[in-house]
């Protein structure tokens, strides 16, 4: 399975970036709702829209997905 | 050259090969896989793969939660073997190896004793996999009290409060609305003795007095009843399939009345300041062992996750699909029926960590 994005979908409400366990671990500010200081974790908002940065730190445990409220990520 | 093949339907495939001696064919029921990888595990050529456990289980992917690849497989039948939830069945010809006694086969069940159960219900409530059905027969409710009531319908008004009132809906009235032919309210009034309980509530409030009655258990105790009209009859049915051996049915039983033998013990450890309360492990796990605590009061600060490793088959799940390695499952003792061919045995006891 690999994680994908619909850029069209998002509303950059960042719920995914917040909600990812992994995210948190790599940049624990996120956990608090800022941005992450780092490209490092495996999803962003950018510019208003969520974009992938690294992915393959992914451990497809379908989080972003459960959370997002617009299907604009998901495992496939 | 003989090869394997394998058939795929929905969820469930099965790897197949057939020569003339013998026929060897290795089942997978997906919707029974409790995603543990135990199979990816035990598999000695891996053929074996586990999905991404977390997504399929928790976005409901229409994808089997683990790919046996047909041509590595040697369908050697270990991981049958070695799968705590019987997802995986295999065959020679047609017959299941876990009935043979030259394989191992872990020891498991689950048992409720009808002669002591009281069909109570608690464990058909609190098996996590709904594989157990109680079903029950109740006594009837008139053999259980006796008395004696009626209603003098010269005196009754047809006021309706005893119908209103009566908390076994036995008092009945056919109420007549007044015409100018019969300008009265007078109404028909039955009392059904297999319902009323003698609680004597419409006698009381009776605003004419028109009802006589009188509770009989109560006068004389338990004097004319009999003993085998109060009995529950019922008969307990555990699934098979679905049952996980998880031992809810064990603990919450009040009269201890089902056995449970699980295939593994161990120690399962979460690192709370790891958690990140994702919620995965809670969602995987076959047997309702973990979930999210609430704040006795308000302000207090629970574990992030809470377990209760009494119904804790340490399978494993959780500790594979925790995307931050939060959680440490360890199998301490493997119980399989014996064996002698060692290479079956080292399999069984690679299980341990």
């Amino acid at each position: 399975m690999e994680l994908k994005v619909n850029q069209d979908n998002c509303l950059g409400c960042g719920v995914c970036v917040v909600a990812c366990p992994v995210n948190v671990s790599i940049s624990p500010e996120v956990a608090g709702g800022h941005g992450s200081k780092t490209t490092e974790t495996i999803m962003m908002v950018e510019n208003g829209v969520i974009k992938l940065f690294s992915e393959d730190k992914c451990t497809k445990c379908g989080t972003c997905q459960k959370f997002c409220p617009t299907d604009a990520i998901w495992l496939e | 050259m003989v090869a394997n093949t394998k058939e795929v339907k929905a969820k469930d495939m099965c790897v197949k090969r057939s020569s003339p001696e013998e026929k060897r064919e290795l089942s997978f029921k997906d919707e029974i896989c409790v995603g543990c990888g135990i199979c990816e595990q035990i598999c000695p050529v891996e053929a074996i793969e586990l999905g991404d456990i977390g997504a399929i289980v928790r976005t409901g992917a229409e994808v089997p939660k683990i790919s046996i690849d047909e041509n590595k497989c040697v369908l050697c039948g270990m991981c049958s073997v070695g799968c705590p939830a019987d997802a995986l069945e295999f065959k020679l010809d047609d017959i299941s190896i876990k009935e043979m006694d030259e394989y191992p086969s872990l020891i498991k069940s689950a048992e409720i004793d009808d002669d002591t159960c009281i069909y109570c219900k608690a464990c058909e409530t609190a098996c996590p996999r709904e594989a157990i059905t109680i079903a029950r027969s109740l006594p009837d409710r008139s053999k259980l009290v006796t008395g004696e009531i009626e209603i003098d319908k010269n005196t009754c008004i047809s006021c309706g409060v005893c119908e209103e009132m009566c908390p076994a809906d036995a008092i009945v009235m056919e109420h007549h609305e007044p015409t100018s032919v019969d300008p009265t309210v007078s109404s028909d009034i039955y009392v059904d003795k297999d319902k009323c309980v003698y609680c004597l509530i419409c006698r009381k409030s009776c605003p004419v007095d028109a009802i006589k009655a009188v509770c009989r258990s109560c006068s004389y105790g338990d004097y004319d009843l009999k003993p085998e009209d109060s009995e529950i009859e019922g008969s307990s049915f555990i699934d098979d399939e679905s049952c996980i051996n998880c031992g809810w049915c064990k603990e919450i039983c009040p009269v201890d009345a089902a056995e449970v033998k699980k295939p593994f013990k161990g120690e399962l450890s979460i690192d709370q300041d790891k958690c990140t309360t994702c919620g995965a492990c809670v969602d995987i796990c076959p047997c309702d062992v973990l979930s999210f605590p609430k704040p006795a009061e308000s302000g207090q600060i629970p574990e992030k996750v809470f377990k209760d490793e009494r119904f804790c088959i340490y399978c494993g799940a959780c500790g594979k699909v925790c995307p931050v390695e939060a959680i440490d499952v360890k199998r301490t003792d493997v119980n399989y029926t014996p064996t002698k061919s060692k290479s079956w045995k080292n399999k069984m006891e690679s299980l341990k960590s």
